[in-house]
This record gives C-alpha cells, structure tokens and sequence, in this order.
C-alpha cells in the first residue's frame, strides 16, 4: 500500500520534471527562405493567364493581384480583331515568412535605332519588388513574327469570341532581350530598359519561375 | 528482487537531485542549447533575452551567451546599437542570419512592402459632352473594404462650390456643369486620397477668316477678317443682365440680355465686301447671328441684316437665311448636335466665312 504510494508521488515528481524540461527545451523549426520564394513565384505563375484584367486605371491603382490591359485592333491578312494588350502587373503573394511583391508598368515604348544601326523597339517598365536582391532577372523578347503570331491569336479570336491576351493567353519561343536595370533615386523606382527587335510582338520579364509578358502600348 | 516501483522511485530521485543541481548554478543554464542556425524558428522559454551590438546581436540565456546574429529586429523594427529586448515565450525567426524576434509570435515577413497590397483610393474621370451641359463622372474605387468615406467638391473659377457630395467607396459621381468655363474639383477619401483635377467645360472653335474676341472690338480687319465671334459666356458668368458689345469703327453696338441657363453664348457678327465700305463705316453687321448653346443644344437666331450683295447663311450645311435673294428666311436655328457649323457666304466669295463650335469637355 504504502509503496503503491511512494511509487505514485515518484511517478509525479519524473513527469513534472520531464514536462518541465520539454517546455522549456528551445522548439526548433527550420525555415526555408528559398522554397518559400519559389513557391510564391510558381503560384503567381500558375495563376497568371487567370487574373483579373482591367483597362481602367483607378482599379490599377488600387487593387492586386490584377493586369492592366489596353484593348487595341490588331489586323491578321484583312481581319480586324481586338487584342488584349498586357501593360502592367500588381502581383503578391505571402508564404509564412515571405511577402513577396512584384509592380510591373510599361511607361513607354517607342521605335530606337540602335548603335550598330539596326532597328529596335525600346520598352521603359517601371519596376518595384519586395525582395531587394531580384536574384537572377532575366529578360526575353518573344522570338516569333508578329503577323504570324497575330494569326495564331486570330483563330483563337474566332473560336473564342473574346479578345485574347497577347503573351498571356497564348505563348511563342523565348529569345534572351538586351536588357538594363536602372534606378531612379529621384521616384525611387527602378526602370527596366529593353531593347525588342521592332517585329516581336511582346517581351517576358522572368523572375524564375514567374514570367511575365508585357506588351507596347498603342 | 528489484520491482517496477524501486526503479521508478530511483528516477525519480535522480531526476530531483538533477533539477536540484541544476537550480544552484549562478546562471540559469536551459536544459538543451539553442541550435545554431542560419534559417529557423525557435520558441524559447526560460528567460532568452537578445541584445544588439555595434555589427552583431547577441541572444543571451541569464548571463550566459547562448548564439549571435547579424542584427536583431523585433516586432519588424531594427534595434538600435545598445537595447536589449526580452520576453518569455520568446519567438525567433533566424532568417539568412538576421534575428526576428516577436514576443506574441506573430511571424515576421520577409521583404518590404512596394505598394502592391497597401489600402488605396483612386479615381477614373470620364466625360460626356452629348447631353445638356458637361457631364463628368467620377467613379471611385477603394481596397478598403469598411466602406470609405469620398467626398467631391467642384469649384467654378470664383472659388464658388457648384457641387458637393459624398458616398463610400466604391461609388461614382455625376454631375453636369451648367456653363462653360474652367472648374477645379477636389476628391478626397483621408488619408488614402486627396487629389485635385481641372476641368475644362467650353465651346472650340474652329473655321477660317473669323477671329474670337471676349470684349468689344471695333477695328476694321477687312481682308483678312470677315467674321468676328463675340463671347459673351464669361459676362453671363459674372452675373450681367446684359451687355453692349461695339462691333465696327463706326461704334455700331448690339444690347443682349442674359440667356437663362445657356452653356455658352456668342454673337456672330459678319461683313459682306472686302473693299466698298469706308473704314469709318457700317462694317461686320451685314449678318448678325446670336448663337446660345443652350441646355437642349445649340440654337442659332437672327439679330440684323443689312448690306446691297446677296448673302447666304448656313447652318450645319443647311441654307437657313438669304439677303438680297430668293431663298429662305428662316431667324431661328435648333442643331440636334453638340456641335453646329455656321457658314456666311457672300456676293464676294472672298469675304466667306466658316466657324465650326463644338462642345467640349475635358479634364486633366
């Protein structure tokens, strides 16, 4: 009887000291940084042809996860059908220890010549990005005719009955652009200058995995 | 022979004497040492405290340095060189070496907010010159969802409120101005918007050999001038009952009474020869045409004719009023159109003139 109870008051005394002991044992969890970046990227990237689109420039300036978008006449043979043109982007996503954001907007695009006196197309995108080090930027130009490639987008047209997006709802082969990144200390933004060759009809800002395709402006 | 019961008892008075052991050390000594890491989350308990040095942080338990960071931050704000921070549970985020210490554990986010995902107004303006007056729209859009409070004020160029009003976002805005002219408008929503814009309500001109004047003018312009366009909007805005507008060298004057509600009001006075008449003479009344855009459009009416060629006037390509011929007399003229196209021909041709005046509206 008398055992029972030593062995009771003991049993107590080794479970207050392990609980104790756990408790105050530092919980450890280890944070993964990268995948948690990748993971927002790749989801942004995957929901990208499906965001919401917008020509208006209040609803740019406000909401995210949004286009903005101008709708132009693009011309395949002797057709006339509106395209979407992808302008600027107001991405974000969060993870646990992450937030990431990306505001993308084509300011300008106007026709270059170029040192070695070739023509050119030059695109101004202001850029701004939540994670200072933009790691590995790469810059594309879409590597196809724009007639051809506007008869593609023609007989989605057709079978859509919509406008399509140019770069969003139909992709071409990438080929790397010349590209600089400049920051502007007076706006605090950075300036994203590409040189397109002038028959390309958009170009792809990739910051791996999230590529986004941006077009000029009529 | 040994039971259950004895070993139990034996553990337990080992474990005992080892907290006891543990309890007299001069610093609290954790059961287990902070792991190092370059990327983690800790909970720490039993009295963690970190503090920040010149070029690195220091993660103490009692006295006794348990690990070192980059630099501490706590609650997103960085520690200045000096402070020290301490909570117990203590929540830390060891991310690419910087410490995040949070004492509620809320996880800190790495990467600093552009914009993207902070509340904000805007406003689109758009508009419409089709209907009476200038009609603007302003539709607003907030992120924030308790319903914002926007307020619109529009101002005329006296610094007069013409419209006010308020809603919460989203929502839009229309309002008309009645008159033409320059107005400023004011939209706020503290602290997420507070913007200005000017719009331009008014009448353009276009056309060859007239020219546009907003007070008398008596000179004689012959060849170059032939129509001479009076507007009288900005009198009627300041609150005359009418005016004398002085034409020609010879100080022929036509009186005209304020038009109620009008958007905008011109008087079209018209010379016929580029040479007959002496310069002192009864010049730019050959066709004297009141145009007043009023609130269903623009109407055209007859003010005085005079003059020995023929004349014809034109309203939207439509022959409306002969002098010194055959033809239509008609003094009152209702375009369906924002815009009209007044035309004067002469007996002279050289003295034709054209004005075409189109309602615009505009902002920036």
């Amino acid at each position: 009887m008398w055992s029972t109870a030593y062995g009771l008051i003991a049993l107590a005394v080794v479970a207050f000291v392990v609980l104790y002991a756990a408790s105050h044992a530092p919980s450890f969890a280890s944070v993964n940084l990268a995948d948690q970046l990748y993971y927002a990227k790749s989801q942004l990237e995957s929901s990208l042809p499906s965001l919401p689109r917008t020509d208006k420039p209040a609803y740019f300036r406000v909401y995210s996860n949004i286009v903005r978008i101008e709708v132009a006449n693009a011309t395949y043979g002797n057709h006339s059908f509106p395209v979407e043109l992808p302008l600027g982007y107001r991405l974000a996503a969060r993870e646990e220890n992450l937030l990431y954001e990306i505001y993308l907007d084509v300011e300008s695009c106007r026709p270059v010549s170029l040192q070695g006196g070739g023509a050119a197309v030059l695109y101004a995108v202001e850029l701004r990005q939540s994670v200072d080090v933009l790691p590995w930027l790469a810059v594309y130009y879409a590597d196809v005719n724009a007639a051809a490639y506007y008869g593609q987008l023609y007989s989605l047209y057709r079978a859509w009955g919509r406008p399509p997006a140019v770069g969003l709802d139909l992709g071409a082969p990438l080929s790397k652009a010349e590209w600089a990144l400049v920051y502007n200390a007076t706006s605090g933004s950075d300036v994203l200058y590409v040189a397109a060759p002038p028959s390309s009809p958009y170009i792809v800002v990739e910051d791996y995995p999230l590529a986004i395709p941006l077009a000029c402006p009529r | 022979m040994i039971a259950l019961r004895d070993l139990v008892i034996f553990a337990g008075l080992m474990a005992l004497a080892a907290a006891v052991v543990a309890s007299l050390f001069p610093a609290r000594e954790g059961v287990s040492p902070v792991p190092a890491c370059s990327d983690c989350a800790l909970k720490l308990t039993g009295g963690y405290w970190i503090r920040q040095y010149g070029n690195y942080a220091s993660l103490y338990l009692g006295t006794r340095e348990a690990a070192r960071y980059g630099w501490a931050y706590v609650d997103g704000r960085p520690l200045s060189v000096g402070e020290s921070v301490g909570c117990d549970p203590m929540y830390l985020w060891v991310l690419n070496g910087i410490a995040y210490v949070s004492c509620n554990g809320n996880s800190p986010a790495f990467g600093r907010e552009v914009g993207v995902l902070a509340p904000a107004a805007a406003v689109d303006i758009s508009a419409d010159s089709s209907g009476p007056g200038c009609t603007y729209t302003a539709d607003v859009v907030s992120n924030v969802m308790n319903g914002t409070v926007v307020t619109l004020d529009v101002y005329n160029s006296y610094g007069e409120l013409v419209y006010s009003a308020s809603g919460a976002a989203p929502t839009s805005f229309t309002f008309s101005v009645p008159a033409a002219g320059t107005y400023r408008m004011h939209v706020y929503a503290p602290p997420l918007l507070d913007s200005w814009y000017t719009l331009y309500a008014g009448v353009q001109i276009s056309g060859t050999k007239f020219v546009v004047y907003t007070g008398n003018n008596t000179q004689d312009l012959r060849p170059a001038v032939s129509l001479k366009v009076f507007d009288l909007t900005g009198f009627w805005e300041r609150g005359y009952g009418s005016v004398v507008v002085y034409v020609d060298p010879g100080m022929r004057s036509f009186t005209l009474s304020a038009p109620t509600g009008a958007f905008a009001d011109f008087l079209l006075a018209w010379e016929d020869c580029p040479n007959c008449d002496p310069t002192y003479g009864a010049l730019y009344v050959d066709e004297v045409w009141r145009l007043t855009f009023t609130q269903s459009g623009p109407v055209l009416a007859h003010v005085f004719s005079q003059g020995g060629y023929w004349h014809k006037v034109y309203a939207d390509g439509q022959l409306i009023w002969t002098w010194n011929m055959q033809g239509p007399k008609q003094t009152t003229y209702n375009g369906a159109n924002p815009s009209i196209d007044v035309r004067f021909a002469s007996q002279a041709s050289a003295m034709d003139a054209e004005a075409l005046f189109t309602k615009t509206c505009s902002w920036s």
